[in-house]
């Protein structure tokens, strides 16, 4: 992209962007549960609902990982070709996007019954 | 039969083709557009009516002497333009699969370059009636060999045709009738070839490819046949040429070698079921019609293709569509600029 058509480089560095904070979500999840762990009063539920919220984020992060790329990639080279679609492919990625954000969300509620229920 | 989960991966590397392969096909001229183009007085009126379609761009800036074969030539750089856009863009093996498509043309080419050195036929005219999908970087060299072996051992062993060439066809000298059976065997061998690879890629891709193949297989053994009828062509040497596949193999072929004039080939034609309609089409005795009747079946199935996802048919289908559409456009030229406008619809064929 960058040879031909510089100036659109940074336009399509955005679905990077996008997958790189599906990582951030597993971050803030991975933060959550840690500060939830203690070494001695830590029962077998708290930790199957530790490893419940971070699965959740994780397996959702996964899907909308995929979809992102499938649809970053096929994405940037339409945009390449035709720059009206960047706002359709922005609005693609968004909803790709909502999946890990669901994820996260689960994950947090599952995170925070841990912490607080027994 | 296991496939069915094609959804699941394919999108990963050629979705984008897929779509644009799909663009392509809803910009194909439709029966309004063919209507529009055979009420036309002149070539200029056929110019406007194709600037309005998907051929304005190539069409826009073409010198004002316009005569059928730059109409054509434009067209055709329509589609050569799609298909490299698509060849560049195209991942394994979507890419293996594309250049396969072009290796027919690529065969045709080397046959009519041979033939016109034959003919002691200008050398750089000849490269220019060469179809673009077909050419490859050691052609013009081909004016050069003066026998099969050495068109093998100097220019085609570095193409892909290299294959097809088998130890029986080297050994002959270039002559009309030899030529002709160059091609059909390397046909038969690209096309055997073809369906192999398409069967090794497996999926709904293996299904629709084989279907596809199977048809082009049938057709080229019918054609075969019809066109060796009266010639010095024996029966064995007739059967060596038709595929290894299809519809009338082995049983269609056995009856079809035998055959000796055109009420033979449609029996042995219509003991196959798939066939009969085309067959019933075509009354008692008449057999210029079938050519037509081909191109219609080939242009069913290619628009059935486009029914289903996630396979490589498409782009196949895509070529065909685009090939006989071209060839739509220069009849209507051909008959416009002749003033023969009452047999315009003897020679299309409708896509949509």
């Amino acid at each position: 992209m960058g040879v031909m058509r510089p100036e659109l480089v940074m336009k399509s560095i955005v679905p990077v962007v996008m997958a790189g904070i599906l990582g951030i979500y597993g971050l803030i999840i991975a933060v959550i549960i840690s500060t939830g762990i203690d070494e001695t009063t830590y029962t077998l539920f708290k930790g199957y609902a530790h490893l419940g919220s971070g699965l959740s984020c994780g397996l959702a992060g996964l899907g909308a990982g995929m979809a992102i790329g499938i649809v970053g990639d096929a994405g940037v080279r339409a945009n390449a070709q035709q720059p009206r679609l960047f706002v359709a492919m922005i609005l693609i990625l968004i909803f790709a996007e909502a999946l890990a954000l669901y994820g996260l969300i689960v994950g947090i509620i599952l995170a925070q019954k841990a912490s607080s229920g027994s | 039969m296991g496939y069915g989960f094609e959804a699941l991966t394919y999108n990963i590397k050629d979705g984008y083709l897929e779509g644009i392969v799909r663009g392509h096909k809803t910009g194909l001229l439709t029966a309004a557009d063919y209507n529009n183009l055979c009420q036309c007085e002149t070539l200029d009126d056929i110019k406007l009516n194709l600037t309005a379609t998907d051929y304005g761009e190539y069409l826009k800036d073409v010198p004002a002497t316009l005569n059928t074969s730059t109409i054509v030539e434009r067209c055709t750089q329509k589609l050569v333009d799609d298909w490299s856009h698509m060849r560049a863009h195209a991942d394994e093996q979507l890419g293996t699969f594309l250049d396969y498509c072009t290796y027919g043309h690529m065969i045709d080419n080397v046959v009519l370059i041979v033939t016109g050195t034959m003919h002691d036929r200008d050398h750089t005219e000849l490269l220019e009636k060469c179809h673009p999908l077909g050419m490859f970087d050691s052609i013009a060299t081909l004016a050069v060999a003066t026998s099969m072996r050495e068109l093998y051992r100097l220019v085609l062993i570095d193409t892909p045709l290299a294959p097809y060439f088998s130890m029986n066809l080297t050994s002959e000298d270039l002559d009309e009738m030899n030529v002709e059976i160059m091609r059909n065997t390397l046909y038969k061998a690209y096309l055997d070839d073809f369906a192999q690879v398409c069967q090794k890629i497996g999926g709904s891709t293996a299904e629709v490819m084989g279907d596809m193949l199977a048809f082009e297989a049938d057709r080229r053994a019918l054609n075969i046949t019809l066109n060796s009828i009266g010639t010095e062509l024996t029966f064995d040497d007739r059967r060596k040429l038709y595929s290894n596949f299809g519809l009338l193999y082995p049983h269609g072929h056995q009856e079809l070698s035998m055959a000796e004039d055109f009420e033979q080939v449609r029996a042995a034609m219509e003991k196959c079921p798939a066939y009969i309609p085309i067959f019933s089409r075509m009354s008692y005795g008449e057999s210029q019609m079938l050519d037509k009747l081909l191109y219609e079946e080939e242009v069913r199935r290619s628009v059935l293709t486009f029914e289903q996802q996630f396979h490589y048919g498409v782009f196949y289908a895509y070529m065909k569509l685009r090939e006989q559409e071209i060839r739509n456009i220069m009849w209507i030229a051909e008959c416009v600029s002749q003033d023969q406008k009452s047999r315009i619809h003897d020679g299309i064929v409708f896509v949509f």
